[in-house]
Parts: structure tokens; sequence; C-alpha cells
């Protein structure tokens, strides 16, 4: 699996298949602070991303 | 072009911006559905644990605010919106869901004004999303900077205080708005306030044991000294908000305010997000809580006599305004 992170860095890993959520916390943020993208596309917390998967995180910003 | 930007979905929701969508017919076998069509949901609410897809989660904000308007009034027959777009998400959110309810509405015109503060590498880019925004949508547009009002930059005034610099940048960002709403004949100053932001602003009141400014609130204050503020998005969450933009192609990864480490307001958020990501629904149960309280209190706290200026004739509850008291500490 590859992850994009949000200061646009990436890593490999063969966390998968796990949720989402489970993700992201591994990672150390918390859900509610980011969005998710597989494969370029929008998932929810509890989809589940798998080894062959791109996931993007993203922070949501704030303000504005 | 970012990831989110892949492919257009034809007869989708209606997107206001016609813009390029995120792609979501791509659908893995794990994938939750829609609880409306059974679609791939986009977006999961925790607190209902409902699952939407992108039509019915665009449906249900849009929906929602337009509630939020219809039940408080916010927004009349006759009325000129003027909208406080810095730019950023919640702003952007705010002017493209309004022009998108507009034709529902009544002889109503919204435009939009910009206030620079003057803040290096931050407001650069969200002034320029602005900018492409009003052009997309047509909108008569102004802009303010703190240079012309107040005779210098944010930054210049923050130097050597930038712990202050919310409270510095809220009386100055006030005084702003109030101009600019006027100058442009406004009958009402909408900000893109959210759920997230009104949560903070209940507890940090709370934390403070403030309850006048806990119960005010800034359309009724205005008692015709300022244009009346409306908040259509104060029951919409950061993250629905975030959501909303991207599936319309229009997120920017915007930088956030530089001075935003120095405020308190920054580990109330953090201890918010902490709470409600644990127990969802916690910030709409303060509102809930503000609400009650502000039922309780209905006609009981003493109201303060409202006095001028005696340097700049503004309305305000002391003998000088804050913004007066602020200027004669300010560095040029």
């Amino acid at each position: 699996m590859k992850i994009i992170l949000p200061d646009k860095t990436s890593r490999e890993t063969k966390a998968g298949p796990v949720t989402v959520e489970a993700l992201v916390r591994d990672l150390g943020f918390d859900p509610i602070e980011v969005i998710v993208a597989r494969n370029g596309t929008l998932v929810t917390e509890d989809a589940v991303v798998e080894n062959t998967d791109e996931v993007r995180i993203i922070r949501i910003a704030h303000g504005g | 072009m970012p990831l989110w930007r892949t492919r257009t979905r034809s007869g989708s929701s209606g997107s206001p911006t016609g813009d390029e969508a995120v792609a979501c017919d791509d659908v893995p076998v794990k994938t939750p559905r829609c609880d409306c069509c059974s679609g791939p949901a986009v977006f999961h609410d925790k607190k209902t644990a409902r699952h939407l897809c992108r039509e019915h989660f665009i449906a249900d904000i849009e929906e929602r605010v337009a509630e939020t308007i219809r039940s408080r009034h916010l927004i009349v027959p006759g009325d000129h919106v003027v909208i406080a777009l810095s730019g950023g998400k919640d702003s952007t959110a705010l002017l493209m869901i309004l022009a998108r309810l507009l034709p529902s509405w009544d002889s109503v015109r919204l435009s939009a004004v910009t206030i620079d503060e003057g803040i290096a590498g931050y407001r650069e880019d969200t002034i320029h999303s602005a900018d492409q925004l009003v052009a997309r949508y047509g909108m008569d547009h102004t802009s303010i900077p703190f240079t012309d009002l107040f005779g210098g930059t944010l930054d210049a005034f923050l130097k050597g205080r930038e712990a202050e610099a919310c409270s510095v940048c809220g009386i100055l960002r006030r005084k702003a708005l109030n101009v600019a709403a006027e100058r442009a004949g406004a009958t009402k100053l909408a900000t893109g306030h959210n759920l997230d932001d009104e949560a903070q602003s209940v507890f940090m009141n709370v934390l403070r044991g403030d309850l006048p400014r806990l119960v005010r609130d800034s359309g009724s204050d205005s008692k015709g000294r300022f244009t009346p503020r409306i908040k259509p998005l104060m029951f919409v969450s950061e993250k629905e908000i975030a959501v909303y933009l991207m599936l319309h192609g229009a997120w920017a990864d915007l930088p956030e305010c530089p001075y935003a480490v120095h405020a308190l307001r920054g580990e109330v958020r953090s201890m918010l997000a902490t709470l409600e990501s644990k127990h969802p629904g916690t910030m709409l149960h303060l509102m809930e809580s503000k609400t009650r309280i502000e039922a309780q209190c209905a006609g009981r706290l003493d109201e303060e006599p409202v006095r001028h200026c005696r340097e700049c004739g503004d309305p305000c509850s002391g003998e000088t305004c804050q913004l007066c008291t602020l200027k004669k500490t300010l560095s040029q």
C-alpha cells in the first residue's frame, strides 16, 4: 500500500487489509482531522484499504 | 493535478460550480454503501450512523444550511447579503452554498468582501483563491487591506506581541468587516463560522465564565448599531465542509494562519476534536446546551447600556471602544 501523507511525502506499508480509521490512527492522526482518498476516491472511515491501494491522507486546515 | 480532480460525473447532484468532481464509481467490495441509494458512501456521520454517497451528502449539506437560514430567519426577502470571503475553505463553501440556494429566495442579492490583514506567506494564497472564486461566479467583490484602514499590516502590528494575535486581529477584522458591510450597503454580513468554531466558542466562554458573551448572538446583538451577522454554516462541521469542497473539486490545500498556534482556541480545538472523535455529537450537544442556557437567560441578564466611544463615536460598552484602546498600543 502506498500512503501519501499530508506533507506530500509517501511511504509503503503492508498493513492492509485494514479500515481507514485504524490506518489513520496508526499513522498518528485523529480521523476527525483528516480526509482519506483511496485510489483517488474519497472513502469513509469504515471503508477498507488493501495493500494494492494508494491511500492519500489530507489534513483539514483550520480557519477560513 | 490533485488526485481528487480525476473525472467529472455526469448527471450529478447539480454542482453549483460545474467543476470537476471526485470520482466515486470505482467501487471496491469493501466500500460502505449510501443509506439512501446504496451508491458508494463518501461520508459517514458517526452520530447518526448514516452513510451518504456524493449526491446525497451534497443535498444533505445544502438542505441543512437552507433549514438553518429558514428556521432562524437569517435571510429575508430584499436582503443584500455580503459574504465575508477570506478565500479559505469555510467562506468558499459558504459562497458556493449561498449561490446555490439563491434562486430559492425572493429579491436577495449576494456579494463578497475580502479583508487583507497583511499576513505574509498566508494571505496571498487565500486572496488569490477568493479572486478566482468570485470571478467564476461573476459576483461583486471588494477587498479592503488593513493598511488602508489602520495604516499598517497585522504582521507589523504584532511584532513582539504574537501571543495576542487572535485578539488583536479579531478587533481589527471586526471593524474592517463593519466598514466593508456598510460601504457595500449590506443588510446582512455572512461569515463562514462552522459547527467546530461555534462549539469552540461556547466552550471557551464557559472556560472564561463569560455568561453574557455565551448567550450573546452576533446577529440579534447588533440592535441596529452594526450590520447583523449571520452564520449559515453553524451546524455544518469542519470535516463536512472539507468533504463538500472536495466533492466539488474546489478543495485547495491552503496554509494555516501562522498565528493560530498562539491561541487558546487551538488548545480548545484539539480538546474538542478528541472528544468529538471519542463521543460523536459532542459539538452539537454543546450548541444545544447554549440554546438551553439562552432560553433560561432570556430577559434576565442586565443589558449593557449603549454608549459611544469618546474618541471615534462608534457604539461600545465602555468609554472607549476596543479598537481605539488597541490603536494606542499598536506599533507601525
